[in-house]
C-alpha cells in the first residue's frame, strides 16, 4: 500500500485515525490496534514479508531485555552479537545473497571456472533495510546503557512497525519515540492536525506534482544513454538529483505528517541538502536519519576523525562503502558509496590543510555538481550506463545536436528543472516554512493536495521503496 | 521558526488556562484544518461530478455527450446491422487486428469479410460480434480469423460494450459504475479527457477523426488518432524492451495469470458456439517486434510457453486452427513496417494475412 494511493488515503488512513483516536482511553488496546494496522499495511504488499518483520522484532525485544538484565559484560556482548547477527543475517540473506552469488558467478566465468552457480530468487521483504536498522539501534543503545529497554511488547512492536516509517524511514531510534510511546497523546489537537495536514500535503505535492512529473523525462535520458551529449548528460544528472530529492523528501514529509496525525513526532530527514557548502555538510542535510545512524554506530566506533588523517579517510571510505551497499545489492551502489567516501575523505584532508575554497557560492556550486555526478552512478542500471552518462557530462560525446536537444530536452522539462533549481537554492524547506494557521492557507494546502491526489491514476512506487 | 513552532505558537496551549490569544489561535488552527479538509474534498467532489457528467470513458453511462474513447464497438455493430449480406469471414480481435483489410482477405480467399476487431477487444467483444452476426444472418456458416496475443483473453466486459443494448443480451455480467471507476474519474487524465470532450463536443461541432469503410476497415492508414500510434518506432521499441527487462515474468506467474477463475468464460463460449455450428476458427497469435521478442526469449518468454500450453489443452476440447505469427520473420515481416512494438502496419498485415491464409489448413477456404 503506497502513501500515494487511493486505498491508503481514502480507506486505510481514515480507518486507522478513527480507530486510534477513539481508543484513546485504553493504552494497550491502542498500541495493539496500531501494531495490527501497521502489520496489515505491511502485509498488503505480500503477507510472506510479515514473519520476517515479526521475527526480527521479537529477537531484538528479547535481546534488549536480556542485555539490560545482565551484569556480565561477556554475556551482554554475546547477546548484542546475537541480536546484530540476526539483523545482519536477515539483511545478508534476503538482500545480498543473490548479489554475492551473482558476483561470484561472474568472477568464476571470467576466470573460466566450470558450471555456473545456481541463481537465487529470494523474495526481498520491503523496507527490510529500514526496520533492521531501527531494531539494531535499539539493542546497541541498550548495550551502551544509553536507553532503558521497554517492558511493553506493544510499545516495542509499535516502535518497529509504526507504518509511517516502516517502509522507507526516517530511521527512527527508540530514544526518539520512547517517551512518546510511554505517554501517548490523549487527543488530536488542532495544532497536531494542522501540522500533520500541512506536512502530508507538502509530501503529496513533492512526490506527485514534482518527482513523478520529472520521472518520464529523466527515465528517457537514461534509456537513451548512448545518445547523450554534454547538455543532455548534465540534464540526466541534475534531473535525477532533483527527482530523487523531491521523491524521498516528499515521502519523509508524508511520514512526518502521518506520524503527527497519530500524535507522534518524527525527526527531520532532509534539511535543504542542495544548499550544502561542502560534501560533509551535504551528508548532515541529506537522509539525516541514515547518515547520523552510520555516524553513531559505525564511523565513531571505528575511531571517527580522532586518529589522524589517514585513519579518518579510511573510516570515511569504509562507512560510505557500507552506506552504499545498504542502498542496494548492486555494484552501482557500492561504487556510489565509495565515491562519496572518497569525496568526504578528500574534503577532510583539504580542510585540515586549509585548501578549501573560501567562496561560499563556489563551495555550494562545487558540492552540488559533485553530488549530481555521483547520483548518476546511483541511478544507472549498470556501470556501463553510468560510464556513458558521465563521459557525456565530460564532453567526450560532444555537444548535443539540435534535433537531439529538441527530443531529449523538451521545453517543459528544462523550465521545470530551472524552476526547481531556483527553488531548492532559495526556498525554505518544509520544516522552515512559516505557517500562520489561517483559513486560506489551509484551503491552499487542501487544493494542492487534491490536485496532487488527482495524479494518482497509476501510482509510481517511491524510489526508495526498492531498497 | 519552524512550521510546527509557528503553529504551536499560534495555539499549542490547548487545555491550559484559556487566555484570549490562545483561544483565538486554537480557533484559527481549527479553521486551517477545516479549510484544508473542506477544500480538499470540495475539489475532488467537483472533479468527480464533472467527469461523471461528461463521462469521457463511458464508465458511468450518462451519455450526455460523446465519449473521448472511440466507440468502435457500437460503430462496428452499426456497420454489421447495415450489411445486406452476411460476411463469409469475420475478423475478430483487438487493435492489432484492426489493420486487417477485408478486401485483402477476399482477394486471398475469395470470400467476403468484415473486420470486427476493436481497440482493447478481447473474448467478450469477439463473443458479442460472433453471436450478433449469427443472429443477423442466420443459417450462414462462417469462417473466422481471430487475432489474439499471449495471455489469450480476459473475461472483463468493457462498460462501453455493456452499454450497447445489442451487445448486452449476450453478456452474462454487466459492469456497474464502481469504486475503481471513481478512482479513474478522479484522475487528471480523465479530467483532461473530459475537458477535451467538452471543448470539442459542447463548445465545438464534435467531429470524429476516425472513419470506417462498410466492411469495418479503417478508411485511412494514418494512426494519428489511434491508440497504436507512436511518434517514434525506435523509442516505442526501446521502451518495450526496457519494460521486458525491468519486469521479467516467471513461468509460474504466467501460468497463474492464465489460470485466473473465469478468465476463459467467453473464450470457451465462443469456441463452443462456433464448433456446435460446424465452424472452425483460425486463431492467430499476434506478432511481436523482433528485438522485443528477442528480449522476451532471453528470459525464456514464459507468457508464450504458458499460452501455448493452454492452447494445447483447449485443442483437446475444441476444434480450431492455430497460426503462430509471433515471430514476424516466419511470415516475411519487414521490421520497418510496424506502428509500435506490438502493432504491424498495413503493409506488414498484408504479408501476415497471406501467411495466415496459406497456413489455415483449409479453414478459410
Amino acid at each position: 500500500m503506497l502513501f500515494n494511493s487511493y486505498v491508503f488515503l481514502f480507506a486505510f488512513l481514515p480507518a486507522v485515525l478513527a480507530g486510534w483516536w477513539s481508543l484513546s482511553r485504553w493504552k494497550s488496546l491502542r498500541l495493539a490496534f496500531l501494531t495490527g494496522a501497521s502489520w496489515f499495511f505491511y502485509a498488503w504488499w505480500d503477507w510472506r514479508y510479515l514473519p520476517v518483520l515479526i521475527g526480527a522484532t521479537s529477537v531484538d525485544f528479547l535481546a534488549g531485555r536480556w542485555i539490560a538484565a545482565s551484569e556480565s559484560e561477556p554475556r551482554r556482548r554475546l547477546l548484542l552479537t546475537a541480536s546484530l547477527a540476526t539483523n545482519v543475517g536477515i539483511l545478508a540473506y534476503f538482500k545480498y545473497a543473490g548479489f554475492f552469488f551473482g558476483s561470484l558467478d561472474g568472477i568464476g566465468s571470467a576466470v573460466g571456472l566450470g558450471a555456473p552457480l545456481p541463481s537465487l530468487h529470494i523474495l526481498l521483504p520491503i523496507g527490510i533495510s529500514f526496520y533492521t536498522f531501527n531494531s539494531m539501534s535499539y539493542t546497541i543503545d541498550i548495550f551502551r546503557r544509553r536507553v532503558e529497554p521497554t517492558r511493553s511488547v506493544l510499545e516495542y512492536t509499535t516502535f518497529v512497525g509504526l507504518f509511517p516509517h516502516l517502509i522507507a524511514g526516517p530511521i527512527v531510534r527508540f530514544t526518539d519515540l520512547a517517551e512518546q510511546l510511554k505517554r501517548l497523546t490523549p487527543r488530536l489537537t488542532s495544532e497536531t492536525a494542522a501540522r500533520g495536514a500541512f506536512f502530508l500535503s507538502c509530501g503529496l505535492v513533492k512526490k506527485l506534482l514534482i518527482a513523478d512529473q520529472l520521472n518520464p523525462y529523466v527515465a528517457r535520458l537514461y534509456t537513451d544513454h548512448t545518445q547523450l551529449g554534454l547538455l543532455s548528460g548534465w540534464a540526466a544528472a541534475v534531473g535525477y538529483s532533483l527527482q530523487l530529492y523531491f521523491d524521498f523528501s516528499g515521502y519523509s514529509d508524508m511520514a512526518v505528517g502521518l506520524a503527527c496525525l497519530l500524535g507522534f513526532r518524527f525527526p527531520q530527514n532532509f534539511n535543504s541538502p542542495f544548499k550544502a557548502v561542502n560534501i560533509s555538510d551535504f551528508w548532515r542535510r541529506w537522509h539525516m536519519s541514515l547518515s547520523s545512524w552510520f555516524r553513531d554506530y559505525l564511523f565513531i566506533p571505528l575511531g571517527g576523525s580522532q586518529r589522524g588523517a589517514k585513519r579518518t579517510v579510511l573510516n570515511l571510505v569504509v562507512t560510505m562503502f557500507l552506506a552504499g551497499l545498504w542502498h542496494g545489492a548492486a555494484w552501482t551502489f557500492v561504487i556510489w558509496g565509495l565515491v562519496h567516501g572518497l569525496f568526504l575523505g578528500s574534503h577532510a584532508v583539504l580542510r585540515r590543510a586549509g585548501w578549501t575554497p573560501s567562496s561560499a557560492v563556489l563551495n555550494r556550486a562545487l558540492t552540488f555538481l559533485l553530488v549530481c555526478a555521483a547520483f548518476v552512478i546511483f541511478r544507472s542500471p549498470s556501470l556501463g550506463v553510468a560510464g556513458d552518462v558521465l563521459s557525456s557530462m565530460l564532453g567526450l560525446h560532444g555537444l548535443d545536436a539540435a534535433a537531439r536537444v529538441h527530443a531529449l530536452l523538451p521545453g517543459k522539462f528544462v523550465l521545470l528543472m530551472a524552476a526547481l533549481l531556483v527553488f531548492v537554492n532559495v526556498a525554505p524547506n518544509t520544516w522552515q516554512i512559516r505557517l500562520g494557521p489561517r483559513v486560506w492557507q489551509g484551503m491552499a494546502a487542501g487544493i494542492a493536495a487534491a490536485i496532487a491526489v488527482m495524479t494518482i491514476a497509476q501510482p509510481h512506487p517511491f524510489i526508495y521503496f526498492q531498497f | 521558526m519552524s512550521s510546527s513552532q509557528a503553529i504551536a505558537k499560534g495555539g499549542g496551549a490547548v487545555g491550559s488556562s484559556a487566555s484570549a490569544t490562545e483561544v483565538t489561535a486554537a480557533a484559527s488552527q481549527r479553521r486551517f484544518v477545516g479549510g484544508f479538509l473542506g477544500s480538499f474534498l470540495a475539489v475532488l467532489a467537483a472533479v468527480l461530478a464533472f467527469n461523471v457528467v461528461v463521462d469521457p470513458y463511458a464508465l458511468a453511462g450518462t451519455k450526455l455527450v460523446p465519449t473521448a474513447v472511440e466507440p468502435d464497438r457500437s460503430i462496428k455493430l452499426d456497420l454489421l446491422q447495415k450489411l445486406e449480406h452476411g460476411p463469409q469471414i469475420l475478423i475478430l480481435g483487438d487493435s492489432r487486428g484492426r489493420q486487417a483489410e477485408p478486401s485483402v482477405v477476399q482477394r486471398l480467399t475469395g470470400h467476403t469479410a468484415f473486420n470486427a476487431a476493436v481497440t482493447g477487444g478481447s473474448a467478450p467483444e469477439a463473443y458479442v460480434f460472433v453471436r450478433y452476426t449469427a443472429h443477423r444472418f442466420p443459417r450462414q456458416k462462417r469462417r473466422y480469423i481471430w487475432f489474439v496475443s499471449t495471455g489469450l483473453t480476459s473475461s472483463a466486459v468493457v462498460p462501453q460494450l455493456a452499454q450497447d443494448s445489442r451487445a448486452r443480451r449476450y453478456l452474462s455480467s454487466v459492469p456497474r459504475f464502481g469504486l475503481a471507476d471513481v478512482k479513474t474519474y478522479l484522475s487528471t487524465d480523465a479530467t483532461k479527457a473530459s475537458w477535451r470532450v467538452f471543448e470539442k463536443c459542447v463548445l465545438g461541432p464534435c467531429r470524429s477523426h476516425i472513419h470506417y469503410h462498410a466492411d469495418g476497415s479503417l478508411t485511412n492508414q494514418s494512426l494519428h488518432y489511434l491508440p497504436e500510434h507512436a511518434q517514434s518506432l525506435h523509442r516505442a521499441v526501446a521502451a518495450a524492451i526496457a519494460g521486458v527487462r525491468r519486469h521479467p515474468e516467471t513461468l509460474a506467474e504466467a501460468r497463474r495469470q492464465l489460470a485466473e477463475p473465469g478468465r476463459f468464460r467467453y473464450f470457451d463460449r465462443i469456441l463452443t458456439f462456433m464448433n456446435r455450428r460446424g465452424e472452425v476458427p483460425v486463431i492467430v497469435i499476434n506478432p511481436v517486434y523482433p528485438s522485443v521478442l528477442a528480449a522476451e526469449e532471453q528470459n525464456g518468454f514464459p507468457a508464450r510457453r504458458a499460452t501455448l500450453a493452454t492452447l494445447a489443452q483447449l485443442k483437446t476440447r475444441f476444434r480450431f486452427v492455430l497460426v503462430d505469427c509471433e515471430n514476424s520473420r516466419t511470415w516475411g515481416g519487414n521490421p520497418r513496417d510496424w506502428s509500435n512494438a506490438s502493432h504491424v502496419n498495413r503493409a506488414n498485415m498484408r504479408l501476415e494475412l497471406k501467411y495466415i491464409v496459406a497456413h489455415s489448413h483449409g479453414a478459410l477456404r
